[in-house]
């Protein structure tokens, strides 16, 4: 998908007649591009729900501010979105600290579980694929995506180098990925 | 300014950004290219449901593997419940999995001298295979190896003794066989 086909959205968005054509181009743009800011937020923020609202802050902001006229450059509105995002993003850290500073200084709290039972990913597909690797490289994905741990983390926990552990997760991942498509293909 | 001429990363590329391992340079070049290619913005996105569904699928103490401390701590701290026995070469434990244990873990202990890999399997008395593993890392000055697995599955076994066998990883040269365990599996009790 072309950066060129997210500027024609763009500039259909940016359109100053807000008539049906526009309101298509609205949606068109959220659907490209909300999906994109969820996983910048799912990165750089807490949890999911933090991830949901961001999307929907960026792209309200994103779509308001081509409504305005305020975007110079509609054909690279890939840019515009991902430098919303991240400034949003900071807001949001630095809201967080100083809502940390507060409450530290007034009360202690626990920090809520994550409750979501939501598989992504449907288990009956993913588990056998899992279970096919070879012991090596499920240790390596249990550790990197489970237990959070690095390469060199995990290189010196199996007595082996980072790259190493790299070149296997790559192996193991695709594999896990042919194996969950192979039956859609079949 | 997004580098649309930048070529699309692979999969596994993509991946790493949702590891511990990726620097932020490299972060910010995936997502100045994901924010200009949507091809890979869903790449993206399978690599991060495959990391939620393993994540999940852990949790759920669904997952048959050798593990370490890293995953077994991550696994206390979320309130999986384990039930542990550790045992030594030729030894017998008594086992069972009670009716809300997540995960069984068993400690198995042997002398893993110049070892670097071995296999596992667990056999009925019957000699049918009920588990196996194969290429099992060992790290150097390993006294022990950690096989964690489903509560679920063990509930589901036929009681009786079932051995487990650790060898030399095939290629390996001298006496194969590490070392055997028995597990007296009595089956599933109820608190």
């Amino acid at each position: 998908m072309s950066t060129c086909e997210d500027g024609v959205v763009a500039r259909a968005v940016a359109a100053t007649d807000a008539d049906e054509a526009t309101a298509a181009a609205e949606t068109e743009l959220y659907r490209r591009f909300a999906p994109r800011v969820r996983l910048f937020g799912l990165k750089h923020l807490p949890d999911r729900s933090a991830a949901d609202d961001l999307a929907q802050q960026v792209m309200l902001v994103v779509i308001t501010r081509l409504r305005a006229g305020e975007v110079r450059e509609p054909d690279q509105i890939g840019s515009f979105v991902l430098g919303t995002s991240r400034m949003m993003v900071a807001g949001q850290r630095r809201g967080e600290r100083r809502r940390a500073a507060i409450v530290a200084r007034f009360e202690p709290f626990d920090e809520a579980t994550e409750t979501s039972n939501d598989l992504a990913l449907d288990s009956r597909r993913l588990a056998p694929c899992l279970a096919a690797l070879r012991e090596r490289e499920r240790t390596i994905v249990l550790m990197t995506y489970y237990a959070d741990r690095s390469a060199t983390e995990i290189a010196a926990a199996l007595g082996t180098t980072a790259g190493a552990v790299r070149v296997s997760r790559h192996r193991a991942l695709a594999s896990i990925r042919d194996c969950i498509e192979a039956p859609r293909a079949s | 300014m997004t580098n649309t001429s930048a070529p699309c990363p692979s999969f596994g590329e993509l991946s790493d950004y949702w590891t511990s391992d990726i620097t932020p340079g490299d972060a910010e070049r995936i997502e100045a290219h994901i924010f200009a290619c949507e091809r890979c913005a869903r790449m993206l996105a399978d690599a991060e449901r495959l990391r939620d569904g393993i994540g999940a699928l852990v949790r759920a103490g669904s997952i048959q593997a050798f593990v370490n401390d890293a995953v077994l701590n991550r696994l206390a701290r979320d309130g999986v419940r384990i039930r542990s026995y550790a045992l030594g070469p030729g030894e017998t434990v008594r086992c069972a999995a009670w009716a809300d244990d997540d995960v069984i873990v068993a400690r198995l202990r042997a002398d893993f001298t110049g070892v670097e890999s071995v296999d596992a399997e667990m056999r009925f008395d019957t000699g049918e295979e009920w588990a196996q593993a194969t290429d099992v890392p060992v790290r150097m000055g390993e006294t022990e190896l950690v096989l964690a697995l489903p509560a679920a599955l063990v509930r589901s076994a036929p009681t009786g003794p079932m051995r487990l066998t650790l060898r030399r990883s095939a290629g390996a040269s001298g006496e194969r066989i590490l070392a055997e365990y028995v597990f007296q599996h009595e089956g599933t009790l109820q608190r």
